[in-house]
């Protein structure tokens, strides 16, 4: 008797499971979702009957010893294989994708500590430093307040940047150096850690903002007494970035002129 | 696949594609200046460090040290959970003056000392591996913490001193010792976190580093410690670590119960399968609001890394994950309602209805929790859709539909357990209707409340949503736990039981529901592990060190899955094995089971409702 409804059930469970994943599928079809979460929505359809039907099975029987411990291990393979399997159909990355990424950074690397030098690579950064000291000399003789002229600070940091001016370099720093993991600009990024930088150009000159890189302590927001204590400005960057990279970084932070955001006002230490 | 676009990004910060010929020599340069590097060869030109790596033949050093590694943190999530759980009974045992609680805790308490030897080796393994095989990475880490090793030895011993005194102590300070005893318990638990929190600054510094100031090594050592994950962290594993622990012990319950031969034994298993499951679920609810903030703390610290994670090459991860936490969720449920099936007869048909709602509303929200809110398909797949997100994953997939399902599925837990509470039983209070019509309008407007704010979520700006709305969801939730739980417990204080409670006659799947609940929750550690070390793709610290071995790439999800169905299993031998030796002592001794010698009559423990069997009036 109870077997009989018991398998009614199964039945039942099983195709109301069946309905409703079709259902699902032919939705997900409708709204283009690639196949694998159509496959994935189908499957989840069926675990739901799953769970429904056993939820009143009838009791089986008990095994004993072994076979007790037997069908224990044979559960927990299932188990797992239903987990390799499930993590195996979703789409895998290449790791020969990363493999090749680190080949070439790993190369450079090479190329410079074998070599001693790398001649093409040198000569780049001649022509930026150059370039970098011309700017310098410029934006010094227009003094603290000179405005830079940007064609477009705001345009991201694309393809272009290769032949851009050194703003355009000294933004994409910004994001490379992750300022904005504790400065907000134009309202992005950095959440409490540090003051937001929309007005710094108004605040700090060339030549300040510089120190303030090279070395953090040499210079104190107003109001972040406390702060600075916790979320101090890291005392890296001279190290991990290239004197050029410095000015450029800095050309970039002395456009940035908005009054009407509140950066809060350095004061010197020391 | 996008990945080789998203790991280049992750590495450099943003796009390499994008990166001008100065940016790549700029990154190129600061490699070469980098203070790590700079460090490492600046020890004095050390013969150790011409050596970078070793390997290791055949298995590879990279996945040696996994198996090591995930041994030890399973083990060692064990040995702290454990404690968590022991003390919660030995204190609920002191309290409701029920022994059988007292018995179960020194019962665990009895498999510490040798788990700990146990962890403790694969700890010692691990570090000699370490040393041995990534002596540049470990030079460097040694540099920063080396203070903070201190630490961990001082802790290490007074913990162990703590153990033994709490063990060995037990049956001597019982009566008015007895609080003395909990306090050591309390302090065992309080080391164990410290022991928890500073191994935790070591890897939660490789993935979120922090570059140091000045001061002495002792004030370096501190700051590197205070990185932007690490206290996320510690309290996201602290909270797994209990729901570890009690699952565990379900779980072995739940085998014992399978391979039970007497009824007492049957009896005993399924009120201890009870215990751990319950401690199992509670420590599960608040489980998810930790995960967010994690991950919270993770996009703050590095957009990159938390777009690597939750939108980048691991985002799939995330469907995995979800996969598994929805099946412990129904795991833990569907044991919950298989216990008001069985262990209240006669109440079956009175909860049939709303078990079925309960779990057609649990399938719902993990159906919306598993859709991935931005995804890596193929690239014709990503055209098709319209980039790379689809317009109903940006629906589903963002945070404000998950913290509504997942406050949801909290709730319908939170609704089983109660329910489970006040099966078989009669209020008898005069008042009693009331509060549960009350009772039921609050849940009914909790719900709807946390459904509205959700769907409002989408409209108002992200900073509104996540500091006024979730918070307004977690708060509406945790007011529901906690006005629930006391007015249940007065309610049942005075209701006349219909239907006692009968042990030992759950169906076996109970016992197999428990099985795979541990399960569950042992992949899911191993796959978050996972998910922590390829956040930093292939940085030993991300953005400080490079790995530079063969092995610095991400193993692809369906291999890495395979390694983590090895290391769970192996786990579940080792555990197994120390039960095994714990219960070598019991059988000599041959005590009768508990479930005949101990209990006195009484009410059943509010924090525990269902409480213990009343032993003796089943004797029948
Ligand atoms: C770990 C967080 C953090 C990072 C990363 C960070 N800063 Fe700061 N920064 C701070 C804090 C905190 C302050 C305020 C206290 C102080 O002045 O030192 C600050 C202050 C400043 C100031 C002075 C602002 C004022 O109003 O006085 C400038 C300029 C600045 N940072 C530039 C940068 C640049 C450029 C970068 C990226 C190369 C950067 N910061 C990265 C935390 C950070
Ligand atoms: C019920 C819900 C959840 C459960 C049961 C759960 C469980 C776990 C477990 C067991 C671990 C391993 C801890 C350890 O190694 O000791 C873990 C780690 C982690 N979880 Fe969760 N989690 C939940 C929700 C979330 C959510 C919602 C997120 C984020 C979206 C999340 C993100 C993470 C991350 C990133 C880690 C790795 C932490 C690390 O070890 O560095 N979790 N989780």
């Amino acid at each position: 008797m109870a077997k009989q409804s018991f398998a009614k059930s199964i039945l039942k469970k099983t195709t109301v499971g069946i309905v409703v994943g079709v259902i699902l599928v032919v939705a997900a079809q409708a709204t283009h979702f690639p196949p694998v979460f159509q496959i994935m929505f189908f499957l989840y359809a069926m675990l739901g009957s799953l769970v429904f039907i056993l939820l009143d099975a009838p009791p089986m029987n008990r095994l004993e010893g072994v076979k007790a411990v037997g069908a224990l291990v044979v559960f927990y393979l299932l188990l797992s294989g239903l987990y390799i399997a499930g993590a195996s159909i979703l789409p895998q990355f290449d790791p020969e994708d990363e493999k090749g990424k680190i080949e070439k950074v790993l190369k450079l690397r090479r190329a410079q500590t074998e070599l001693g030098k790398a001649d093409e690579l040198i000569a780049r950064a001649k022509q930026l430093d150059e370039r970098a000291k011309a700017i310098t000399k410029q934006l010094s003789s227009l003094g603290a307040d000179a405005k830079v002229e940007v064609a477009s600070t705001t345009s991201a940091a694309g393809g272009g940047a290769a032949s851009g001016d050194l703003v355009a370099l000294g933004k994409e720093q910004w994001e490379l150096q992750e300022c904005y993991n504790c400065h907000k600009l134009y309202g992005q990024g950095g959440k409490k850690r540090g003051p937001e930088m929309d007005n710094i150009g108004n605040l700090m000159t060339f030549e300040q903002l510089k120190e303030k890189i090279i070395d953090p302590k040499s210079w104190k927001a107003e109001g972040f007494d406390k702060d600075y204590e916790k979320g101090k400005m890291p005392d890296k960057y001279k190290d991990l970035m290239f004197p050029q990279e410095i000015d450029a970084l800095v050309a970039f932070l002395v456009t940035l002129k908005d009054t009407s955001v509140n950066t809060p006002k350095p004061i010197k230490m020391n | 696949m996008k990945s080789a676009d998203q790991l280049g990004s992750a590495t450099i910060g943003q796009g390499m594609n994008r990166m001008s010929g100065f940016l790549k020599f700029g990154s190129f340069l600061a490699l070469l200046f980098f203070p790590a590097l700079a460090m490492a060869a600046g020890g004095a030109e050390t013969q150790a460090m011409s050596v970078e790596y070793r390997d290791v033949p055949g298995i590879g050093s990279r996945n040696l040290i996994w198996i090591v590694a995930q041994q030890h943190l399973l083990l060692a999530g064990f040995v702290l959970g454990v404690p968590i759980f022991a003390w919660v009974c030995e204190v609920v045992g002191w309290k409701t003056k029920e022994p059988r609680y007292d018995k179960l805790a020194k019962e665990f308490t009895k498999l510490l000392t040798s788990a700990y030897a146990t962890t403790a080796l694969f700890g010692g393994i691990l570090l000699f591996l370490l040393i041995g095989l990534y002596p540049k990475l470990m030079a460097y880490l040694t540099d920063m913490f080396f203070p903070s090793f201190l630490v961990y030895c001082l802790l290490f011993l007074l913990e162990t001193a703590t153990l033994y005194m709490y063990w060995y102590g037990w049956d001597y300070m019982q009566g008015n010792k007895k609080t003395f005893h909990l306090f050591l318990g309390f302090l065992l638990n309080l080391f164990a976190l410290g022991i928890m929190a500073v191994p935790n600054s070591w890897a939660t510094f490789q993935a979120s580093p922090v570059v140091l100031g000045e001061g002495d090594a002792w004030a370096r050592a501190w700051m590197a410690m205070q990185n932007p994950t690490w206290m996320p962290v510690n309290i996201h594993r602290l909270i797994a670590n209990v729901v570890l622990g009690g699952f565990i012990v379900g779980a072995y319950a739940g085998i014992r119960y399978l391979l039970a031969v007497s009824r007492e034994e049957r009896e005993h298993y399924d009120w201890m399968g009870y215990v751990g499951n319950f401690i199992g679920v509670f420590g599960m609810l608040p489980l998810p609001f930790a995960g967010y903030w994690l991950m919270r703390e993770v996009y703050q610290y590095n957009q990159q890394m938390g777009i690597t994670l939750m939108g980048g090459f691991l985002a799939w991860l995330f469907i995995l994950q979800a996969m598994l936490i929805g099946v412990l969720f129904l795991g833990a449920n569907y044991y919950f309602w298989m216990g008001i099936t069985y262990r209240i007869p006669g109440s079956e048909n009175q909860y049939k209805k709303p078990v079925m709602a309960m779990l057609i509303v649990l399938l719902l929200c993990l159906g919306i929790w598993m859709t991935p809110h931005s995804l890596v398909a193929s690239l014709a797949e990503a055209q098709k859709m319209g980039g790379t997100h689809h317009p109903l994953l940006g629906v589903f997939g963002v945070m404000s539909a998950k913290m509504t399902v997942s406050n949801i599925m909290i709730l319908v837990t939170f609704m089983s357990f109660i329910m489970y509470w006040r099966a078989g039983k009669q209020e008898t209070a005069g008042w009693a209707k009331a509060a549960k019509a009350i009772m039921g309008g609050l849940l009914v407007i909790a719900g709807i409340a946390v459904v509205v704010l959700g769907v409002w979520g989408y409209f108002v700006p992200a900073i509104i949503r996540i500091n006024y709305f979730s918070v307004a969801q977690v708060l509406i939730v945790l007011f529901i736990m906690i006005t629930f739980t006391p007015l249940t417990a007065v309610l049942m204080k005075s209701a006349k039981t219909t239907t006692e409670m009968v042990w030992g006659k759950m169906p076996i799947r109970a016992g197999y529901s428990l099985v795979l609940n541990a399960v569950m929750v042992i992949l899911l550690m191993s796959l978050m592990g996972y998910a922590r070390s390829s956040s930093r793709v292939h940085w030993h610290i991300y953005g400080v060190m490079r790995d530079t071995s063969e092995y610095a790439y991400s193993p692809a999800l369906g291999y890495a899955a395979a390694f983590m169905s090895l290391n769970t299993f192996v786990f579940c031998l080792i555990v197994a094995f120390i039960f095994w030796v714990a219960t070598l002592g019991d059988k000599a001794k041959a005590q009768p089971p508990r479930g005949s010698t101990v209990g006195i009559p009484g009410h059943s423990a509010p924090a525990m409702a269902g409480g213990a069997p009343r032993a003796g009036e089943k004797l029948e």
